[in-house]
């Protein structure tokens, strides 16, 4: 049975959320009535054990477990829930916040470290691109003409008369001071130290 | 409505477009040109870092301070308002710029980091961009043009049926700003209308998301595929001949996967991929290749490319 | 510093003051010396009492009045709040208004222990009372006569029921009703719950005989298809234009047979039955419509002319042309109603995509027998009974979102259990689905709420998401959220529970009439708890569903209380405090900055000049404050009469002696009276004014309170929401006039009072006291360093 102790704060995880960075103005985090509607239009609710009423429902009840809980890697980030809610409250945006708590205290490290190919060639270009470690698997899919895109995709350009897509190198240099200030480099050695732990493994 | 722009642009990058459809990037240039809108491109731009940001890879700091500098060089280049290729720069540029103008302790500390990365001059003040009034989606700036659009088309596109995938993170992560209903928004309907075709104003699954969902598409690809599967499923019921697109990442998800997908459900669903930029400029009879890009697709386009050619073959 | 032109508000000739102070059995003597009080005091009578309450004070004062050919009387005794009518009724033959009073107990014997700071203090009340009185000018309370008549706007149940209230109690009426008939959205629904006898109850068997006796009342006039086109006050009544638009049907003539509208041309959807069925542009709403008259639909005529000829009656006039007519009335109740939200905003409920997805009015119409299938309840895709009804709640209501509404709709748990109910009887193997967030059946409807669920009706606590079609059915998608997990419900019937937004009617008549709105845009009442039917202008009621969601029941209730305000107005016939603001045509030059500042819309523009209702005017003074050309003051608290009681409240301070003015409205005043009746002391150094709100006071006054040697000014009122605003506003002016003229903002406070929290009160007030003794140290300093520079 489930004691609600006296002098106990249950919402010290919802008001740590709040807070967040991430969180948008006036969260509606305290105003759910778990109507269920986030659930009603959830795609990984569909699918998975994903609920994102009772993400909500957990995190008002302070429960820490959460953080650990793998369900939280099976949300889309397509903001429905966020688009639909009656109060405001955004499961979108918990869950975000959720998986970042989970990469500081490292359960979550794992999850992420795949990606961080997408922050290496950041760095080096200033652009995003597709992780190039999911590439074998995406030809796959995709079909060898998306090989042969990638090989062509500068004459295709040059068709389409678009100019270079690659930033001035003093550009670059500057967007990696910004980013090794704002510790994002530290982030991203840390998350491919444990790719290259995992890849050994 | 909000006010929308048509000049003072600056049309910012995306990296799936860039590589994957770079198509989009120029047809978008095309029918800015065409109706008088006003733009830059600039170089120095970097990502937005969506793709990282939503694979939790980027905190929300890091995004916000590229952001930042993105808005120093619009503003240095006398082009503040900014329109997006891809749905998820506009979701994470408006969010960013909500952050920079709400939280100025935030806003401080990027300042600081602009300055000690010699970006002095790209430092940001307080509502120097609004996140309603500058940042927009380049089918916005189309949008509030439909009604030229229309007087400009010029192949008879009439006879093929298109449906609408508005973008989860165009239509819902700032659902106040977004044009129409956020629920229904229309807005590729009715550029699309615009073009003289029928669209199919309404699917089963028309408000689901594409199935990528960033991480899910990599790590989870049986979920993904089959969020994108219903879709699929009810475009196909509803015989449509094109799915229109304001999203690369979704563009991808539906053309690239799509065969697939297909196979493991046992259908061939031959929906053709477009983004509405890229629909709209064929409308207006942009060159398939040299402009429109249709190259870079895998789901070929020729159900289109037929009514261009009949279109060519009237002249 | 500024001058003050003060002659301009000095006294015409010598005016003979009486003092009369009060020792009040010891209570007040104990602590204040009253002769010494009494020497000090500069008057022409001053004459102390043990017991001036008392009856036989109240002759004696009477022949000293007399005797001595008194013009004006101060009485220093206890709070104007306890006895201030008493001291009014015992100054006659004097007007009641030129006495005043000075607080030496609740404000001076009860709160201080030092007799000789006491007394001092009582010396200056007094004083302050003296000073004030020279200026007092005779008043006579107003007495208010309303016209013996009301327009009720809108003839649904909540109109017609207060106009048959008031048409009852002798009031002449006018309804008018923007429809071409009466009965608005209550004659619409088959039947209506009733939680006491466990039963639905036919809506029109109710609803039709009210309406009887309304055509019948002999002081009912109807007026259909008729809307307010403008409203001008005046005098506490109001002129309004009503715009008759034409029906092309001579009432007297018609004779309902119907024929026109066999013959015309024309079919349009019938929006009294929902849409759900046809009508022509000549039609009588529904068979027992009032008035029972056929009217054409000028929308949709093509003016043929067939009905024209077929009318034996010759009732029909195609050119008949529309009218304006002037109405006087007294008082106005605005019962414009509801309409149903507009489901369309939820394009994913499916709402006018798929035929089976109807809305709980819809669904009224269905079940009505006089409704599209005659009562029966039939699928309108196929005419098929349905095999399931899945009704989803909350359909627009309960959402912050932007199209939805905050609030909850308050009728709709219960009208889909009236369905539920109704269905389960008459169609048994129906199964009822009832998708809900919370079921809100407060009260006895709790027990009707059990009546229905023994009829077995299936309750799925979720909210859909989205609603769609799988082959032939159609399928409610939302979380079971009981099970925790996501379900979809087939059915083959719909029924969204539209939330109730204000009808067209509602926002156009506020506008028209200037009534404020809430946020929900319902007209907003003036304290939602003591004044529920009142608006912000005086005068103008409002009941039912115009005022936000509600049943009839509470409509019903509303409505009689509305007519009982009007007849109120009517019968008791108002005097009214005259301490309210007076404008001064020659000076006056209409900018209108009064109009705009009144929160109590009490100034008003009529007849090009500007007007004053004496009964919406709460004596506030924020007219006063904004007129540039001194043409508007608020009799009993003129400039003089202020300016005066400040000097009198500073007279003979002594060296080193600290004197706080603390301005305080009625509540403040009360709240002080509290600290004294409870024994609890703040410092002698505070006097409290009462003025009838901070919006009366300006910079001037503050700063000549300075410059005759106020160490400091407290503020401290009522934080109402009508008022609080500008109250704000005003102390910031005070604040920036401080910091013009160099004085420390430190020495100025304002403070929210309440009643109760008079200790609070207390507290601030000691506070405020020593923070005005800093900022005079600080002051000192800054004067002794710049006359030591000096040296």
């Amino acid at each position: 049975m489930n004691t609600l102790k006296i002098d106990e704060n249950s919402f010290e995880l919802a008001e740590d959320i709040i807070k967040d960075l991430k969180a948008s103005k006036d969260l509606g985090i305290l105003k759910c009535i778990q109507c269920g509607m986030c659930t009603s239009v959830c795609p990984a609710a569909r699918h998975t054990d994903y609920d994102p009423r009772e993400i909500v429902k957990r995190v008002l009840d302070k429960d820490e477990t959460l953080i650990l809980d793998d369900i939280l890697w099976n949300c889309f980030y397509c903001y429905t829930c966020h688009s639909v809610c009656p109060v405001n409250n955004s499961v979108c945006e918990i869950t975000q916040i959720l998986r970042q708590k989970a990469i500081d205290n490292g359960k979550g490290k794992p999850k992420v470290a795949p990606f961080s190919a997408y922050g290496e060639s950041f760095l080096e270009f200033g652009l995003g691109s597709i992780p190039s470690n999911f590439f074998d698997d995406l030809i796959k899919d995709f079909g060898k003409e998306w090989l042969e895109l990638k090989i062509n995709i500068e004459d295709i350009r040059e068709d389409l008369n678009l100019g270079s897509m690659f930033l001035p190198k003093k550009d670059v240099d500057d967007i990696n001071k910004i980013l090794e200030k704002t510790g994002f480099k530290n982030r991203l050695n840390k998350l491919r130290r444990c790719r290259d732990e995992e890849n050994t493994r | 409505m909000k006010k929308i722009p048509d000049k003072e642009i600056l049309l910012f990058k995306s990296c799936l477009v860039n590589v994957e459809y770079p198509g989009v990037e120029s047809s978008t240039k095309y029918l800015f040109d065409k109706l008088g809108i006003e733009y830059i491109v600039s170089e120095r731009q970097s990502c937005c870092t969506g793709l990282g940001h939503y694979a939790d890879l980027f905190d929300q700091f890091s995004t916000t301070a590229l952001a930042a500098r993105n808005f120093g060089i619009a503003k240095e280049e006398g082009h503040k308002n900014i329109a997006t290729l891809c749905a998820t720069c506009y979701a994470i540029l408006k969010k960013s710029c909500n952050i920079l103008n709400d939280k100025d302790d935030i806003r401080e500390q990027i300042n600081k980091i602009l300055d000690g990365s010699g970006c002095h001059e790209l430092n940001y003040d307080a509502d120097d961009m609004d996140s309603r009034e500058n940042i927009f989606h380049s089918v916005e700036i189309l949008y509030n043009k439909a009604d030229e659009i229309k007087d400009l088309v010029k192949v008879d596109l009439s006879g093929l049926r298109v449906a609408s995938h508005h973008a989860c993170h165009y239509c819902k992560v700032h659902h106040k700003d977004t044009i129409g209903n956020a629920r229904d928004p229309m807005v590729i309907e009715t550029l699309a209308k615009a073009c003289g075709v029928e669209t199919v104003d309404w699917y089963d699954r028309k408000t689901t998301t594409c199935g990528n969902g960033f991480r899910q598409r990599y790590m989870n690809k049986d979920l993904s595929f089959s969020v994108t599967a219903e879709k699929l499923n009810s475009l196909k019921e509803n015989d449509v001949d094109i799915l229109l697109h304001m999203c690369p990442n979704c563009q991808m998800q539906f053309d690239r996967n799509q065969e697939s997908i297909g196979k493991s459900v046992g259908t061939e669903f031959g929906i053709v991929c477009l983004n509405i930029s890229q629909f709209v400029a064929l409308a207006l009879g942009a060159d398939p290749y040299k402009v429109v890009g249709v190259q870079t697709h895998t789901v070929p386009v020729d159900k289109v490319l037929g009514k261009i050619k009949q279109t060519n073959l009237c002249q | 510093m500024n001058n003050y032109n003060f002659s301009r508000y000095a006294p015409k000739s010598s005016i003979d003051i009486g003092v009369f102070l009060c020792r009040c059995g010891g209570n007040i003597s104990d602590t204040v010396d009253i002769e010494k009080l009494a020497s000090s005091i500069d008057a022409k009578v001053v004459k102390d009492f043990e017991n001036l309450c008392s009856m036989k004070c109240q002759k004696n004062i009477r022949d000293i009045i007399l005797e001595e050919e008194l013009d004006r009387v101060v009485i220093a005794a206890c709070s104007p709040i306890t006895h201030e009518k008493t001291f009014r009724n015992h100054i006659a033959p004097l007007n009641p208004y030129l006495l005043e009073m000075a607080n030496i107990r609740e404000h001076c014997s009860w709160v201080h222990s030092d007799k000789n700071k006491a007394t001092e203090k009582a010396i200056s009340l007094t004083n302050a009372a003296v000073e004030r009185v020279q200026y007092a000018r005779p008043l006579d309370a107003i007495v208010r006569k309303t016209k013996k008549s009301a327009a009720v706007i809108g003839g649904g149940i909540s109109g017609i029921t207060a106009a048959l209230s008031l048409a009852n109690q002798g009031v002449k009426v006018h309804i008018i009703e923007n429809k071409p008939t009466v009965g608005g959205n209550m004659i619409k629904i088959g039947k209506v719950f009733s939680p006491e006898k466990l039963a639905e109850e036919c809506s029109l068997c109710l609803f039709n005989p009210l309406i009887n006796e309304a055509v019948q009342h002999k002081n009912i006039d109807i007026m259909t298809n008729s809307e307010i086109k403008s409203s001008e006050r005046k005098a506490g009544n109001f002129n309004l234009l009503i715009e008759r638009k034409p029906g092309h049907v001579n009432e007297d003539k018609c004779t309902a047979c119907g024929n026109c509208a066999d013959i015309c041309p024309v079919e349009v959807p019938n929006e009294w039955n929902e849409n759900l069925m046809t009508r022509k542009a000549i039609y009588k709403p529904f068979p027992q419509s009032v008035p029972d008259i056929y009217t054409i639909d000028d929308n949709n005529c093509i003016k043929c002319g067939k009905c024209e000829k077929v009318c034996k009656m010759n009732a029909i006039d195609i050119n008949m042309e529309g009218e304006i007519v002037p109405l006087n009335v007294g008082s106005i109740i605005i019962a414009t109603g509801h309409k149903g939200f507009d489901l369309k905003k939820r394009p994913e409920y499916g709402y006018g995509r798929y035929d089976d997805v109807i809305t709980q009015m819809e669904l009224a119409r269905i079940m009505g027998v006089n409704g599209p299938t005659d009562g029966k309840l039939l699928r309108p895709s196929n005419g098929k009974i349905p095999r399931r009804v899945v009704m989803v709640q909350c359909a627009g209501s309960r959402d912050e979102k932007p199209e939805g509404k905050r609030y909850c709709s308050k009728v709709c748990c219960m009208v889909s259990l009236k369905h539920a109910s109704f269905i389960k009887h008459y169609y048994p193997d129906t199964e009822i689905v009832i998708c809900y967030t919370d079921m809100r059946t407060p009260g006895m409807y709790e027990n009707y709420f059990r009546h229905v669920q023994s009829k077995g009706i299936k309750l799925v606590r979720g909210r859909p998401g989205d609603i769609t079609k799988k082959g032939e059915n159609i399928v409610v998608r939302l979380e079971d959220t009981l099970r925790r997990e996501p379900m979809e419900i087939e059915t083959d019937m719909v029924v969204l529970s539209e939330a109730m937004e204000p009808s067209e009617g509602t926002l156009k008549v506020a506008e028209t009439l200037n009534v404020g709105l809430t946020e929900d845009l319902f007209v907003k009442e003036k304290h939602s708890k003591i004044k529920p039917v009142a608006t912000d202008i005086e005068g103008i009621y409002v009941c039912g569903t115009a005022q936000g969601p509600k049943d009839i029941t509470e409509s019903v209730s509303q409505a009689n209380a509305a007519a009982s305000k009007v007849s109120e107005m009517i019968n008791g016939g108002l005097e009214i405090e005259p301490t309210i603001a007076v404008v001064d045509g020659r000076q006056c030059e209409m900018c209108g900055e009064c109009v705009a500042a009144c929160k109590y819309k009490a100034v008003y523009i009529h007849n090009e000049r500007i007007s004053v209702d004496p009964v919406a005017c709460n004596g506030c003074g924020i007219c006063v404050s904004k007129c540039e050309n001194n043409a508007i003051d608020v009799m009993g608290q003129t400039d003089a009469q202020i300016f005066a009681m400040i000097e009198g409240m500073l007279k003979d301070k002594k060296e080193g002696e600290r004197r706080i003015l603390a301005f305080v409205d009625y509540i403040g005043y009360v709240a002080a009276d509290n600290i004294g009746i409870n024994r609890i002391s703040y410092p002698e150094s505070v006097r409290i004014i009462r003025v009838p709100s901070i919006n009366r006071l300006m910079p001037k006054h503050i700063l000549f309170a300075f410059e005759n040697g106020a160490d400091g000014i407290f503020l401290g009122e009522y934080p109402d929401e009508v008022m609080y605003s500008s109250i704000q506003e005003k102390v910031n002016e005070f604040r920036s006039a401080l910091i013009k003229n160099s004085i420390d903002t430190d020495r100025l406070m304002y403070y929210k009072v309440y009643a109760p929290y008079f200790r609070g009160l207390a507290n601030k007030l000691a506070e405020f006291d020593k923070q005005v003794g800093k900022a005079l140290d600080k002051l000192e300093a800054v004067l002794y360093k710049a006359s030591y520079k000096d040296l």
